[in-house]
């Protein structure tokens, strides 16, 4: 079964923050999928996945090893197609606009939805100053108030109070925890309106964990996020929405998708409800 | 069992111990309660003071058990971190053990009034056979809950919904009797045999209560 999520659905969802309300100008319209399917070579690992990621929020996804919810994550701002061998079907839509439309800008679309990793990977012979601006370098974009720039990405990352006096030591200084929130800082500089986050945690002690679930929840504000995450409360804790991937021996798929606080109270699926309740995977 | 669950099976036995632990202690509990409400109304009919002594030491034993169930799905809720059915599951359980020991408390109140009356019996000759009905229709409908607890069947537990009207109605009916202008036995056993009607309605009205609980850990949904 899939169910696609309906911003319209919002005022519907239940939990710890408000309703975010989606589509507003500033952060335009989300992020759709229509019928994605990807391969690795001739093995179909990802089958007939649409899914609405209304603007400004969180949606994660869950699932166990295999079920294709990493590749679908990498679909979403075409990193899919480093991996050689591997392809795709189907679209994937910004602001109503195919990112696989030929002659698409690909880098213009990684500047659009940034990606944020498991390991922690800052630049280790940049300082932590330039790990964060290194994106603009990279896309040749000239801004003339980094300092500011540097300032409020990290800031939103949650790091600044943490590094504001140390800008020039080396980004491999820093403990895990804050390497991640100087990533997510590097991903910031470029204004994404999309962040995509592939078990961001997973690498951390419980107290760096809970800053960067701070930080998403700060972020989701002003962009749409989602998450890949093996940790079922995480997913309870930062998302408005998740969505649930199952492979089955074959391609994975999606099974669910529904506001977080129904996937968490009473799915409809009942591998949803074996796999939340922790009776597999 | 499912095809996708072969691999993983059993990856939470201990977990579905715990939970089915639970449950079973439920079922203890509905039995103590019902066995209590049982030996109450006899104690009560026949001015037994040693059982209605028995009844009333008997509910400390029911208070001792439900706090041991609860700190027990309080300690399985702080480690396992439940979700969904298993949470809605834990969290029902916590009221319904607290249903059930009311309705321990039921048939302690009603065990103390008979306590109290010893030697006389606090149910005049005439109302026997309407209290008889009363305990009767509570130990039914206790053993009916028992059964949905165990079982989960949400059918059976609308049933006992339905089966609570027998017991509206026999207390509709004690109300008439005591406020009939031909009442003869005066005003101290009228209370006494309002506060008895009240309790046996009291104690169906939370059989009522667990397996509306039941209904709600099943299907994630209210009865009514």
């Amino acid at each position: 079964m899939q169910t696609q999520v309906a911003p319209s659905s919002l005022a519907s969802v239940a939990g710890n923050r408000q309703a975010r309300v989606p589509g507003s100008e500033l952060l335009g319209t989300g992020l759709e999928t229509r019928g994605v399917h990807a391969w690795f070579g001739t093995k179909h690992v990802l089958s007939d996945v649409s899914l609405d990621f209304a603007a400004g929020t969180v949606t994660a996804l869950i699932g166990p090893s295999g079920c294709g919810k990493s590749t679908f994550l990498r679909t979403l701002n075409r990193m899919h197609e480093f991996i050689p061998t591997a392809a795709m079907a189907g679209q994937v839509l910004l602001d109503g606009k195919d990112i696989y439309a030929p002659g698409t800008d690909v880098t213009k679309i990684r500047l659009n939805v940034g990606m944020v990793f498991q390991k922690p990977n800052p630049f280790p012979s940049m300082t932590i100053g330039q790990n964060v601006l290194s994106g603009l370098k990279l896309a040749q974009i000239k801004r003339s108030d980094t300092d500011e720039l540097l300032e409020t990405c990290l800031e939103r990352a949650g790091l600044w109070s943490e590094v504001k006096d140390r800008l020039n030591e080396h980004g491999g200084a820093l403990s895990g925890g804050q390497q991640q929130r100087l990533c997510i800082a590097r991903s910031l500089a470029v204004s994404p309106q999309v962040l995509l986050m592939d078990e961001p945690c997973s690498a951390l002690d419980p107290g760096s964990t809970f800053r960067i679930e701070q930080t998403i929840s700060e972020l989701a504000k002003t962009m749409t996020i989602v998450i890949v995450t093996h940790n079922m409360q995480q997913a309870a804790r930062v998302s408005d929405y998740t969505a649930f991937f199952l492979s089955d021996g074959g391609p994975g798929a999606m099974i669910e998708a529904a506001p977080t606080s129904k996937i968490f109270s009473s799915p409809v699926d009942k591998r949803t409800e074996d796999y939340v309740t922790g009776r597999f995977g | 069992m499912l095809e996708y669950l072969r691999p993983m099976a059993l990856i939470r036995s201990v977990f579905q111990d715990e939970l089915d632990g639970v449950s079973q202690s439920l079922v203890d509990l509905t039995e103590m309660v019902s066995l209590s409400i049982a030996k109450a109304t006899e104690a009560v009919l026949t001015a037994d003071l040693a059982l209605a002594e028995e009844v009333i030491a008997t509910d400390d034993q029911i208070d001792n058990y439900q706090h041991e169930l609860d700190a027990r799905i309080i300690d399985i809720i702080a480690r396992q971190q439940p979700v969904a059915s298993d949470l809605r599951a834990l969290v029902t359980a916590l009221r319904m053990s607290a249903d059930l020991e009311r309705m321990g408390d039921m048939s302690h109140h009603v065990a103390k009034i008979a306590r109290l009356r010893h030697p006389d019996a606090a149910v005049p000759t005439e109302l026997i056979q309407m209290f008889q009905a009363m305990g009767n229709a509570a130990e039914k409908i206790t053993n009916k809950t028992g059964l949905v607890i165990a079982t989960r069947n949400t059918e059976m537990a609308l049933e006992v919904e339905r089966d609570d009207d027998e017991m509206d109605k026999l207390h509709r009916q004690l109300i008439s009797t005591l406020v009939d202008p031909n009442w003869k036995h005066g005003v101290e056993p009228a209370i006494d045999l309002t506060l008895l009607g009240r309790y046996y309605e009291r104690y169906a009205d939370h059989a009522v209560s667990v397996s509306r609980r039941v209904y709600f850990l099943v299907t994630g949904k209210y009865a009514y």
